[in-house]
């Protein structure tokens, strides 16, 4: 953690235009973790450095009237991981589940729901698109992953992605550019209650701008890293492991 | 007279500038993947909606399985994860090949000699005459051979100034980062629902402009059109007598 004091300042007490210039000019904000060999490699970074460019001045996914929120919001793919360290918060009732952040931060921690809850809390109404072609809107409750960041004393100076893990094996990985958007939240609350279990409880990754393959259920920990390398597959994600774009803007 | 005897070669003519013949076949190839790959992807969510939303259960304007092919069996068939790779590849391929034929022909000047409609090409007889030709498969001979009539320039002119437009553009009102890019644009569009079924139906018209233009080059001399499209060079067959 080599100057973690300028870092801590960047993420605790920049304000949002400083923290966005550092970020837009960092060129790592156009290119994957790993890009991937051969002319899919060129479309993926054609695509994402386009997206990027044009989402430099970070602004906001659409926010969309109350009047428009999907009534029994969907639910797709694993609506229950049946993990048995899963299984024992659920029957707990998560009270006893507790989100270790580690990594590259100044002050690891481990935040349980209340603690998350006790965060400068964000609610938006936006659109979830999944890549498989569907979308409804749900009004998400929680806390911003920076505020998250900033609880464990912000992140040191080579931090570049927050790998987030979950319960049912599934894993992430963020760039810098999308840890600091206002509207990447750890959401616990959907349509004004507890998040469902089949949406993904007790805590769920709200990234908009991005597919669903890129919004994480039933999360379990999230660490900060400098290099993707060496992590499972190398790439960035469980996706981008199996070939998929790591970048889901499109 | 001599119906039944070789159409003898009188003339060739230059038909097809370079940049028109290598961006057609760069275009077959990223249509076709285009297609396929889109296909794959439709197949894994095999249902059409209207407005912002849509999923599974949802009031659909189309449903696959209307149609006899489960949601298993069409999800079996499809493959989105290669769908999607190759999608957006060739979306790029298909969006750069395009940028530089339109630019490069409107620059030199092609356009206007070959798609743009004269006055007289636009009056309601002559559009006329051209389709009831079409349907009844007649080639043009004599003088007009090599040249689009009004109703090929109008059919062109779609395809390249508003059907592919309004491939790209529905295709970027489905993406997740065009929700804070130009959300005006999926509104535009009445929600990213409606911009994913019209992304849908302007595939099948340009489907059905591809039924069309093979035929044509069928009937007009399968040998011959296709040729000319490589070398550009078009062998204009004698005039026959009727």
């Amino acid at each position: 953690m080599k100057n973690p004091v300028s870092r801590r300042e960047f993420l605790a007490g920049a304000g949002a235009i400083g923290s966005l210039m550092l970020v837009g000019c960092d060129a790592n904000a156009y290119l994957p973790p790993k890009v991937r060999g051969g002319l899919m490699g060129v479309s993926d970074v054609l695509t994402m450095a386009t997206q990027r460019l044009m989402l430099s001045g970070q602004p906001l996914a659409q926010e969309h009237d109350v009047s428009e929120i999907t009534k029994n919001f969907p639910t797709w793919g694993n609506t229950n991981p049946r993990q048995e360290d899963f299984q024992r918060l659920l029957s707990g009732e998560f009270v006893d589940w507790r989100l270790p952040v580690n990594g590259l931060v100044n002050r690891p921690i481990s935040l349980s729901l209340e603690d998350l809850k006790r965060l400068p809390q964000r609610t938006q109404i936006t659109m979830h698109i999944c890549e498989q072609g569907w979308s409804a809107i749900g009004q998400w409750t929680g806390a911003p992953l920076l505020e998250v960041l900033r609880a464990a004393g912000g992140v040191a100076d080579d931090a570049r992605y927050v790998v987030v893990d979950t319960f049912d094996g599934w894993y992430e990985s963020y760039d810098m550019f999308d840890v600091v958007h206002p509207q990447t939240i750890l959401a616990y609350g959907l349509n004004g209650k507890d998040l469902p279990l089949g949406n993904g409880a007790p805590v769920r990754l709200r990234v908009e701008r991005a597919c669903g393959y890129k919004n994480l259920k039933f999360l379990k920990s999230i660490n900060v890293v400098s290099s993707m390398e060496g992590i499972r597959g190398g790439t960035g994600g469980i996706n981008s492991d199996s070939n998929w774009h790591w970048y889901a803007g499109a | 007279m001599n119906k039944g005897t070789k159409t003898e070669v009188t003339e060739q003519l230059h038909r097809y500038n370079r940049n028109v013949r290598i961006c057609h076949w760069i275009n077959v190839v990223a249509f076709c993947y285009l297609v396929v790959s889109g296909v794959h992807i439709f197949l894994d969510f095999p249902e059409l909606y209207w407005g912002k939303v849509g999923f599974r259960g949802y009031d659909a304007v189309f449903r696959l399985s209307d149609w006899g092919i489960s949601w298993d069996e069409a999800g079996a068939m499809g493959n989105r994860r290669w769908g999607r790779n190759y999608h957006f590849l060739f979306a790029w391929i298909s969006v750069i090949n395009g940028t530089i034929y339109v630019g490069w022909n409107l620059w030199n000047k092609y356009f206007h000699k070959n798609l743009f409609l004269g006055r007289n090409e636009l009056s309601w007889q002559s559009l006329k005459t051209d389709f009831v030709d079409h349907v009844r498969l007649r080639v043009s001979k004599g003088a007009s051979v090599g040249r689009y009539s009004g109703l090929q320039k109008i059919s062109y002119l779609i395809v390249i100034f508003i059907l592919s437009p309004f491939m790209i553009l529905s295709g970027l009102a489905q993406m997740p980062a065009f929700t804070a890019i130009s959300p005006e644009l999926i509104d535009l569009f009445g929600g990213r629902q409606t911009a994913r079924t019209l992304h849908v139906i302007c595939m099948l018209w340009m489907i059905l402009f591809l039924v069309v233009h093979v035929v044509e080059v069928f009937v007009a001399g399968a040998v011959n059109e296709i040729r000319s499209m490589i070398t550009g060079k078009y062998v204009v067959p004698k005039e026959n007598a009727e």
